[in-house]
């Protein structure tokens, strides 16, 4: 007897058997209903794991708990998902910064949707980079309409640059994207330009005399008059000169490029000027120029190779006096500041045209090809100094202007055991502020 | 409504975005050009008068581009000076692009003339100066700085002084080192055109002003004008013994 029955008997009325009845059916069909409701809520739960692609199976028809058990692993597998994603985007982005060339990624309507750090030049840009972000845009319409292109840019500047920008398309399920990448090339074209150049002025050099010698032996082998073969015979020894002084310089600057510090010692930089001057000083005479430092008492110390750091100061001397007019003057200082030693030679010349500064330090590059020849250079002097001055730690500089003038400028560690050591690190790396210089360590033939 | 505005701004940062565009066709132009002058590429100056169309095309596109804008939007105030001083910008700088291939044209006249170093260092140094001048005109009006835009007019005393030393370096090239005059002629030219190119940056730096205020330098003279009209007719009446109009 259940309990409201027991209540029933008890109260001993029809009445109370009546709620009794109706309080049980009351909880049977709550009973009921909360069963269903359970059901339906678990195949609503089951329902949408489903569309959600969840496997959320459950013990029982009617029990929502367990569905909802399999969502909640299944949201903390979605959740560790997403992180890896996270992770594995903010891997990419670091590795897209990182690289020089800039990236950008757009949508199927040309929008930049990803792009790297190196990117953000060319967003909003203005001046050169402005035609480049034109360049971009043109090209990436191109890549969404399927064609992948390149297009290389020169640009003026200053500075002057040249730029390859790519486009591709991207194909996907979402549409066609598209993606740009702008790599800079001045370097690479530059490098390309020295190695061409190279090859062809050092077969220009050595051919052209020995050509010229073997013209004139020819012409001699057939002269009866005694004073054309003496004239000729002088060619020939001009040429024979030019020749050897190239093939010297040369073997000079293979020596320094091996980075051979023969003897380093303790040298006092104004003994190194006199020197050259001194050795300078018979062609400034000549061409009516005077130098100006032979009195120079600085007292400045450096470890150095005395004799490559004559001979750079010597090419530097004579470049000065080839390139000044008849009256002009050449002044060479030296000077202590701070850790280092500056060393200048300063002219009144001809000056550098800007587009050749950052060449003038290559071997064989001539300015001016006519002059230099005029005034009998190898072409080598300054590839020289630049190597010297890179075995002992130093940097060049550069400054000149057309019509005035031009300043070198060499820099050292001061001081005896702060300067250059037994073997020099490869000249490219070392050298100058101002100047980079782009010529591959070990570039000769 | 914000809709139709929110298309009405993008439209005037394409236009702003093209004139940088054009600007910086320009500014690659100058120093091309002088690469052509000194180093008698005759190529190149054949390249670059071929690329002026380019620069023309881009302007007649943003005219264009601005009368439809006024025509279609109706802008007021600071919008409208921004589309009315693109307008003058395009003349300004299509201008310039037209005085380097000017250069590039002198280059071709005087094929083979030997320059003297002096010469060609103060071409060099002008080019520079203008290309100078030109980007910071750009920069003023990108950045909306009227300040200066102001100074433009100072800061183009340098490109004027090498102006006139390269004329007489010029004189003496002619007189001393035998110029000859047909070159000597042509040199002056050329040198006047970097020296125009500087006038444009200026007055692109005036019309920045006239952008971002609403005033023009003009506009000084235009009072000082006023003034005297006003103090004439004053005199005038005062003299007929007239009083004065209220």
């Amino acid at each position: 007897m259940t309990h409201l029955g027991m209540v029933a008997v008890a109260t001993g009325s029809a009445a109370g058997v009546a709620v009794a009845a109706a309080v049980l059916a009351a909880i049977v069909s709550g009973l009921v209903t909360c069963r269903v409701v359970r059901r339906r809520q678990t195949a609503d739960l089951v329902d949408a794991s489903r569309r959600l692609g969840i496997d959320a199976t459950p013990s029982a028809a009617d029990d929502p708990a367990s569905v909802v058990a399999a969502l909640e692993r299944a949201a903390r597998l979605a959740r560790a998902e997403a992180d890896d994603v996270s992770q594995a985007r903010s891997r990419v982005q670091q590795a897209l910064d990182s690289l020089p060339q800039a990236v950008l990624i757009t949508d199927a309507t040309g929008t930049v949707v990803e792009r790297n750090t190196a990117a953000e030049a060319f967003v909003s840009a203005r001046h050169s980079d402005a035609l480049v972000e034109a360049a971009v845009a043109e090209l990436i319409d191109r890549a969404l309409r399927g064609e992948p292109a390149s297009r290389t840019v020169d640009l003026f500047g200053p500075p002057r640059r040249v730029v390859v920008v790519t486009t591709t398309p991207l194909e996907s399920d979402a549409g066609r994207a598209a993606v740009a990448v702008v790599e800079d090339v001045t370097e690479r074209r530059q490098l390309e330009a020295i190695r061409t150049d190279f090859v062809a002025n050092i077969s220009h050099e050595l051919k052209t005399p020995v050509g010229a010698i073997g013209l004139l032996a020819e012409t001699l082998e057939s002269e009866d008059d005694p004073v054309v073969s003496a004239r000729l015979a002088g060619r020939i020894q001009f040429e024979s000169l030019r020749v050897g002084r190239t093939i010297e310089d040369l073997l000079e600057l293979s020596r320094i490029e091996l980075g051979q510090v023969s003897v380093l010692e303790t040298v006092v930089l104004d003994e190194i000027v006199r020197e050259a001057m001194q050795r300078i000083g018979p062609a400034a005479e000549q061409a009516g120029i005077t130098l100006v430092g032979d009195a120079v008492q600085s007292g400045v110390v450096v470890s150095a190779d005395r004799r490559q750091l004559t001979s750079a100061l010597s090419n530097l001397l004579d470049n000065a006096v080839k390139y000044s007019d008849a009256g002009g003057t050449v002044d060479v200082e030296v000077s202590e500041r701070g850790d280092e030693v500056v060393l200048s030679v300063a002219d009144h010349g001809i000056g550098i045209p800007t587009r050749d500064i950052e060449r003038v330090f290559e071997r064989f590059y001539r300015v001016d090809q006519a002059r230099s020849r005029q005034t009998g250079g190898t072409g080598l002097g300054l590839a020289i100094v630049r190597h010297v001055v890179a075995n002992h730690h130093g940097t060049v500089e550069v400054e000149s202007r057309l019509g005035e003038g031009s300043r070198f400028t060499l820099r050292f560690p001061a001081g005896p055991g702060r300067g250059a050591h037994s073997v020099s690190a490869p000249a490219a790396s070392v050298l100058d502020v101002r100047v980079p210089d782009p010529i591959p360590e070990r570039l000769s033939p | 409504m914000p809709e139709q505005r929110k298309t009405f701004h993008q439209e005037l940062d394409e236009i702003r975005d093209d004139i940088v565009r054009l600007a910086a066709l320009v500014s690659e132009f100058i120093p091309r050009g002088t690469d052509v002058l000194l180093s008698n590429d005759m190529q190149g100056a054949l390249d670059l008068i071929e690329a002026d169309d380019e620069l023309d095309m881009l302007t007649l596109r943003i005219e264009e581009q601005c009368y439809h804008t006024l025509a279609l939007q109706q802008p007021m105030a600071s919008d409208l000076r921004a589309i009315v001083t693109a307008v003058w910008l395009t003349g300004e700088l299509e201008r310039s692009g037209d005085l380097m291939v000017n250069v590039a044209k002198g280059a071709r006249r005087i094929y083979g003339a030997n320059l003297d170093p002096r010469l060609r260092g103060l071409i060099e140094r002008m080019s520079e100066e203008a290309g100078r001048l030109m980007k910071l005109a750009v920069d003023a009006y990108v950045e909306r700085n009227a300040s200066l835009g102001a100074a433009l007019d100072d800061i183009d005393d340098g490109l004027d002084q090498l102006h006139r030393d390269y004329i007489e370096a010029i004189m003496e090239s002619h007189a001393i080192e035998g110029l000859s005059l047909q070159a000597a002629v042509q040199l002056a030219l050329i040198g006047r055109y970097y020296e125009r190119i500087g006038d444009h940056a200026v007055n692109i730096g005036q019309r920045v002003q006239y952008m971002v205020t609403g005033w023009m330098p003009e506009q000084t003279g235009a009072a000082r004008a006023a003034a005297r009209a006003s103090a004439v007719e004053l005199s005038s009446a005062l003299a007929e013994g007239a009083p004065p109009a209220p």
